[in-house]
Formats: structure tokens, C-alpha cells, sequence
């Protein structure tokens, strides 16, 4: 494989064994004491992008921690795997935030759930878990029970990174603006955000953990696509993906076909839902009413292609459980003809509105070296200049057998950020109709599967926010060692530091929702006092007569 | 495209919204709905709750009762349909039923007779099951079928030991 050479040739001394995965992805076995030395070389000689921290309780396998930095090396179309083995009693590694900006979550996640010490690291408070979460108990290691609920602990507290002169603005958790619950501190000076401190993960829901003990196989898919109301299907291709690779199955072409298909369906309500949530934030209510009339077509679409408007529940391991009718197929056809009338009728009278315009040029923008240091991705690296795309980069489902193009914009601002999903919905009616005139005959799943103990398969499917990437180690008896989700937001989120800074505290909410952020993907009701660590059990009925603790 | 193209399309577009629940919604031919499982079919082999996700199907063994319970909880369910995938008699369907937020929870109860083990006498199975199985195995393995796993283990071994004293 010519790009594993190019790897080894440019890593080499540095590494102590490799291996390539799914025929693809290669991974690299490191000691920690080279890491920041080969994550240099990756980042520079290889242009590899930032993708993913994993970090895994494998000392059942081997006797070790494992911390896996995974880096998209686009122009080869392969991901390499950095893999890192921890001392299992004092589990230690030097930070790589430093080098790569975008590692700063990964490794506070890692510290988090697996209780892995990150040296070096220039803000070590807890990401992930709630502040009366006790110290050392790590809910991802392997002797944690999935049913288990530690005893809140009031020793650790949240320590705001705010300085004298600016005013702290509250933006959240409940914001009619926002969503899902997060919460965004806007740093003020006058009317002008100098910084942004987000906290979230209100909403983690443990589902990495709640895969790796209770469920089979097959039953993770189904809950992987719950893991988002909007794209939901996108995780459920990726884990499949990742455990089709591990097990090396290969799934019936007409299968891979339907899957291309539905992803494109969701995109593209996906993406209209999106221009509706950015009419609404501009004010622009009529847009907004428009743009979700054009969208229902579509949902009636998936619906008729899949049963259901959300949670297809379509994939299991080894192929799709439906089939796409003749009937159905033609009605695509109509449904996409008066999308395509009606979309472009919108966008052209968006467009033509000055004030909207004026207000998304030039706001919020994102320089493109700070494009790659965050590892941004999707239609946020789109519109910063960098053409990554992982329908292209590393094809998957039957990407591979049809053409389009990746609108790709230079501004970095929030009109650029529009504009990308605006045209990306035409290339999306494009491939949806070009797929069902290609589709192929024969099953749509394979038979007789088996998936072998402990191998390794990642993937990454392009959802409409971007790269979401899934890792899965196969473990015994039908079910996964370890299975990682990280949602394309993960990334996305971090570089509104960049985004927001020195912009007018009016723009703030616009370029949040630039983004079209996806808290629960990122993430994954109990009152808890942080002074004393008190635990409440609230009624709605007693909430809404004025409870107090 | 002007201010005024915004109204006429608004103008032209007209009421789009439904008058639901005053008005019926169609759902499409594939729509997953509220599971009808049929009782006189089941038998009771426990395939819908070895794939259900969200433990939504549950199996209980009552054996003072003598009977295995199966449960369904609505409320749980998610409706992927892998239960009517898998189901071996095709006992169950999946309706287009969707109204379902109801007050009391709706749970299917399905009861099946469990039946003994001639030899220990303790219930390991129905005999809705032995009989399904008895149709699809070797005939050579037939005549211990309706014992329990165990007793039939044991009496294995007793057979390859009395063939085995046979031969010598």
C-alpha cells in the first residue's frame, strides 16, 4: 500500500510496529515519549488533520491502556491511527494540545472517562462529567458497572477562566435561540465578544458504555441512530461501516446503493432544515416557515423509501433490512422535481434580501490555518478553504461510482457557511437521482455473518455537519470491546473561540448557529447542589408550584 | 426576486399545515407501527427478546405458575420491527397504529403452558416450541427431545458409556 510507505518513510525510528486495517486505515504503534514528535511530522510532512482521540481500557487484552490519535491524512484517503500504550497502574501521557489546538477535547474526554493522566495540558477541568462527578472514578474502565451511580462528591467545582475588565453574558443552557441545552459564557468588552467559554455535555447520555455492556451487535445500530434526532442515520451507516471493516464483510452492492441514498435524503432536510434555524435567527420568520414547507416533501420521502420521517432503522451489520421499491423509486423523481422548483425559487429570494446579506458577510469568520488546527470539518472546513469532503477523501457506500462536485468557499465567514449547504442541496438532488437511475439488483444483505474477537475497524461517513467518525474493537460473544462515536460538532464547537472573537455581540448567536451545532450528538433530571453536593429528585408538579432545595 | 415575489409565493403556496387529529394523516404502505402479536401462533421460543433493542419485550418464567409470560411494553418500544423480522410462526406484525400516547401504559401479556421434564420433572420449555423443533431435527435425536438440557445430557452420556461397555 503506496500510503502506508509514505508513512513509514517519513515516521521511521519513531514507530515500533504498524498495521493496516479494512485495507485502508493505518495504524501506528507509538511509544509516548516520540508522540509529540510523530504528531509533528504528521500535522507538518504528512498533512494529516486533527480527527479523534480514543482512548481504551485494554488491559483485559494486553495488559494496557491504549490512547489512539487519529488523524485524516486526506490526499492519501486513509486514516492513520496513533497508538499509544499506558502503563496500567499509573496511566500517563505528555498533552498534544500544544500542537494540534482540536486535541484539547479529545484529551480532557480521556482523562474523563478513562482516568488517563494528560501531562502538560493547559486546561485540565472536567469536559465530560458533571462537577460532583468524585475523582477517580472513571465510568469507562471496564470494572465500572454501566448500572452504577457513584455518590456525588462537592470536592471539585467549576472554575470560570474569566478575567476583571470584560462582562460575563450568559448564553444558555435555555435560550430561545438555542436548541438543545449548552451553555455559552460570551466574554464582553462594550458590545464586543473577546472570548468564549462553552461548557456542555448537559446531555451526555453514556451510550459508548451502555453499547459495550448491554447490547449485541446488532442491536447497537439502533441506538446509535438515536444518538441524533437529525441525522441519525449517518451514525448508524458509520458503526456498521466500522464493524463490516473489522470483520472484513463485504456487503451487497445494492445495499451499499440504498444506504448512499437515504444519507442524501437526510442532508437534504438536513440542510433546509438548517436555512429554516438561520432565517429564524436573522429574523427572517417567513424564511424560515418557507424553507420547513420545502422540507416536508422530503420527509414524506423517507417515509415512503424507509417506513419512518426519522429513525429509519434501516442498517444492520452486513447490509440494509429493506428494499427500495419501483414505486417508491418513482417517486422520488417527483418529489425531487418540485423540491429543486421550490428551493431555487427560496434561495433566490433570500439572496436578494440586502439586510440579511449584509449581516452574514464578514461575520464570524474562520481563517483557514485555524480551519486545519481545530480539525474543523464539514461545511464549517468547506467554507475556510479546505476542500475535505469524506464522500471523496475516503469513500464509502457507493460513493465511489458517482460524480459531484464539493462547493468550497473562501471567506470563512457565515455567508460562505451558508452558501456551502446552499449549493450542496442542489449536488445532493443531483446524486440522489443519479443513484436510483445506477441502482444494481440483487440482496441487500449479506449472509452469513460472522465477526471475529478483537479486531479493530474504523469509519467515517460525511454527515450533513460534517465528518462524524466511529471506532469499533470487537469483543466477545456478539458484542463490541469498545465502540467510539464522535460527532462531527465535537469539532466544530471548539473553534467558535476563533469565530466569535472580536465579533459584535449582536452576530454572536448567527455564528453559533453557523455551525448548526448538534448538542446531543457531542454529548451523549436530577437537581444537584454544587456547595454541598445534595442530590434532588424533582416532580414537574412541585417545579411548577415554586420548588426550592 | 423582490419583497412582493415573497408574498405572492406565500399567496400561491397557501395553507399547507393539516387539521390533525380533526383530520386523518395516511401513513405509508412501509410504516412501522404498534406491534399486533398474535397469541395463537407464538410459541413461545423467545426470539423477539433475545433481538429486542430496548428490552421492550420481555420473557418471564413463572414456573410456580407453570406458564412463560411474554411482555410487551409500549412505551419502550422503539419500533424498529426486528421482532416481526425474526419471528419464526410470524406471530407478530407491525400495524400502522401510531397513535399510542395513551394514559395506561398498553402491554401485551402472552401466557404459553410450559412443559416438564418427564424425567426431573422441573419445566424447561413449551411444547408449542418442542413441537416446531421435533418437525426440523434428526430423527436419531428425537426420542429425547422432551427432556431438558440437562437430563438429556446426562442421558447422552449414559448411552455413549453403555454403548461403549457394549463393545468391549
Amino acid at each position: 500500500m503506496e500510503a502506508a510507505r509514505t508513512v513509514l518513510g517519513v515516521l521511521s525510528g519513531k514507530i515500533d510496529s504498524y498495521k493496516v486495517v479494512d485495507g485502508k486505515h493505518i495504524i501506528v504503534d507509538v511509544k509516548h515519549e516520540h508522540l509529540a514528535d510523530v504528531v509533528k511530522a504528521i500535522t507538518d510532512e504528512l498533512g494529516g488533520i486533527y480527527t479523534v482521540i480514543v482512548g481504551n481500557d485494554a488491559r483485559k487484552l494486553d495488559g494496557f491502556f491504549h490512547s489512539i490519535y487519529v488523524f485524516s491524512l486526506d490526499s492519501m484517503k486513509t486514516y492513520l491511527l496513533v497508538r499509544v500504550r499506558l502503563r496500567p497502574e499509573l496511566p500517563e501521557v505528555p498533552s498534544i494540545t500544544p500542537i494540534v489546538k482540536g486535541a484539547n477535547w479529545g484529551e480532557r474526554e480521556v482523562k474523563d472517562l478513562l482516568g488517563i493522566n494528560i501531562l502538560n495540558h493547559p486546561d485540565l477541568r472536567k469536559l465530560i462529567l458533571p462537577d460532583v462527578w468524585p475523582d477517580g472514578v472513571a465510568p469507562l474502565r471496564k470494572e465500572f458497572n454501566y448500572q452504577s451511580r457513584p455518590q456525588p462528591s462537592s470536592s471539585t467545582c467549576y472554575v470560570p477562566t474569566r478575567s476583571e475588565d470584560v462582562v460575563t453574558l450568559p448564553y444558555g443552557p435555555y435560550h430561545p435561540l438555542l436548541h438543545e441545552p449548552e451553555y455559552f459564557e460570551l466574554h464582553v468588552k462594550g458590545e464586543t465578544v473577546v472570548d468564549v467559554e462553552y461548557r456542555g455535555f448537559h446531555v451526555h447520555r453514556g451510550i459508548e458504555k451502555l453499547g459495550e455492556s448491554r447490547l449485541t451487535y446488532n442491536q447497537v445500530p439502533f441506538v446509535a441512530e438515536r444518538i441524533c434526532g437529525i441525522c441519525g442515520f449517518v451514525h448508524n451507516v458509520c458503526y456498521c461501516q466500522a464493524v463490516e471493516g473489522a470483520a472484513k464483510i463485504n456487503v451487497p452492492e445494492r445495499a451499499l446503493y440504498i444506504r448512499s441514498l437515504i444519507l442524501e435524503v437526510e442532508r437534504l432536510h438536513s440542510h433546509l432544515l438548517w436555512l429554516g434555524v438561520a432565517c429564524h435567527v436573522l429574523g427572517f420568520d417567513t424564511g424560515f416557515m418557507h424553507a420547513w414547507r420545502i422540507r416536508e416533501p422530503i420527509m414524506n420521502l423517507a417515509e415512503a423509501l424507509t417506513g419512518n420521517r426519522k429513525n429509519y432503522g434501516l442498517n444492520l451489520v452486513g447490509g440494509v433490512r429493506r428494499d427500495v421499491s419501483k414505486d417508491s423509486a418513482e417517486k422520488v423523481f417527483k418529489i425531487l422535481k418540485k423540491v429543486k422548483e421550490d428551493y431555487s425559487k427560496f434561495v433566490n429570494g433570500l439572496i436578494a434580501i440586502r439586510e440579511l446579506t449584509k449581516r452574514l458577510e464578514g461575520s464570524g469568520v474562520l481563517p483557514s490555518p485555524d480551519a486545519v488546527s481545530y480539525g474543523v470539518v464539514g461545511p464549517v472546513a468547506r467554507a475556510s478553504k479546505l476542500k475535505r469532503d469524506v464522500r471523496v477523501d475516503h469513500p464509502y457506500a457507493a460513493y465511489g461510482e458517482v460524480s459531484f462536485d464539493i462547493p468550497t468557499f473562501s471567506e470563512g465567514d457565515n455567508m460562505s457557511r451558508l452558501m456551502v449547504r446552499v449549493e450542496e442541496v442542489y449536488e445532493s438532488i443531483k446524486i440522489v437521482e443519479d443513484l436510483i437511475d445506477r441502482m444494481p439488483g440483487g440482496p441487500i444483505l449479506a449472509e452469513d455473518i460472522e465477526v471475529p474477537e478483537y479486531r479493530e475497524g474504523f469509519s467515517g461517513v460525511e454527515a450533513p455537519r460534517g465528518e462524524d467518525v466511529h471506532y469499533v474493537l470487537t469483543g466477545k460473544y456478539s458484542k463490541v470491546y469498545r465502540w467510539k462515536v464522535r460527532a462531527p460538532s465535537y469539532n466544530n464547537i471548539p473553534a467558535l473561540k476563533t469565530m466569535l472573537y472580536e465579533c459584535p455581540l449582536s452576530d454572536a448567536p448567527l455564528t453559533i448557529a453557523s455551525v448548526d451545532p448538534c448538542f446531543s450528538c457531542t454529548d451523549r433530571l436530577l437537581v444537584v447542589d454544587i456547595s454541598n453536593g445534595r442530590k434532588f429528585k424533582v416532580s414537574l408538579k412541585a417545579l411548577a408550584n415554586g420548588w426550592k432545595p | 426576486m423582490s419583497r412582493l415575489s415573497w408574498i405572492k409565493t406565500s399567496l400561491e403556496v397557501g395553507v399547507v399545515t393539516k387539521k390533525y387529529p380533526f383530520e386523518r394523516v395516511e401513513v405509508p404502505e412501509a410504516f412501522r407501527g404498534l406491534p399486533e402479536f398474535d397469541p395463537s401462533k407464538c410459541m413461545g421460543c423467545t426470539a423477539c427478546a433475545n433481538v429486542c433493542t430496548p428490552d421492550a419485550i420481555r420473557v418471564v418464567e413463572d414456573v410456580n405458575e407453570g406458564v412463560r409470560r411474554l411482555e410487551y411494553r409500549v412505551g419502550k418500544c422503539i419500533f424498529c420491527g426486528r421482532c416481526a423480522d425474526v419471528c419464526p410462526t410470524s406471530a407478530i406484525k407491525m400495524s400502522k397504529e401510531f397513535e399510542l400516547a395513551y394514559k395506561d401504559e398498553v402491554v401485551y401479556i402472552i401466557e404459553i403452558r410450559l412443559t416438564n421434564c418427564p424425567v426431573c420433572g422441573k419445566p424447561f420449555t413449551t411444547s408449542r416450541h418442542l413441537t416446531h423443533v421435533s418437525g426440523k431435527i434428526y430423527e436419531e435425536v428425537l426420542e429425547n427431545i422432551n427432556l431438558c438440557p440437562d437430563c438429556r445430557r446426562r442421558n447422552n452420556v449414559n448411552s455413549i458409556i453403555r454403548s461403549a461397555g457394549a463393545m468391549r
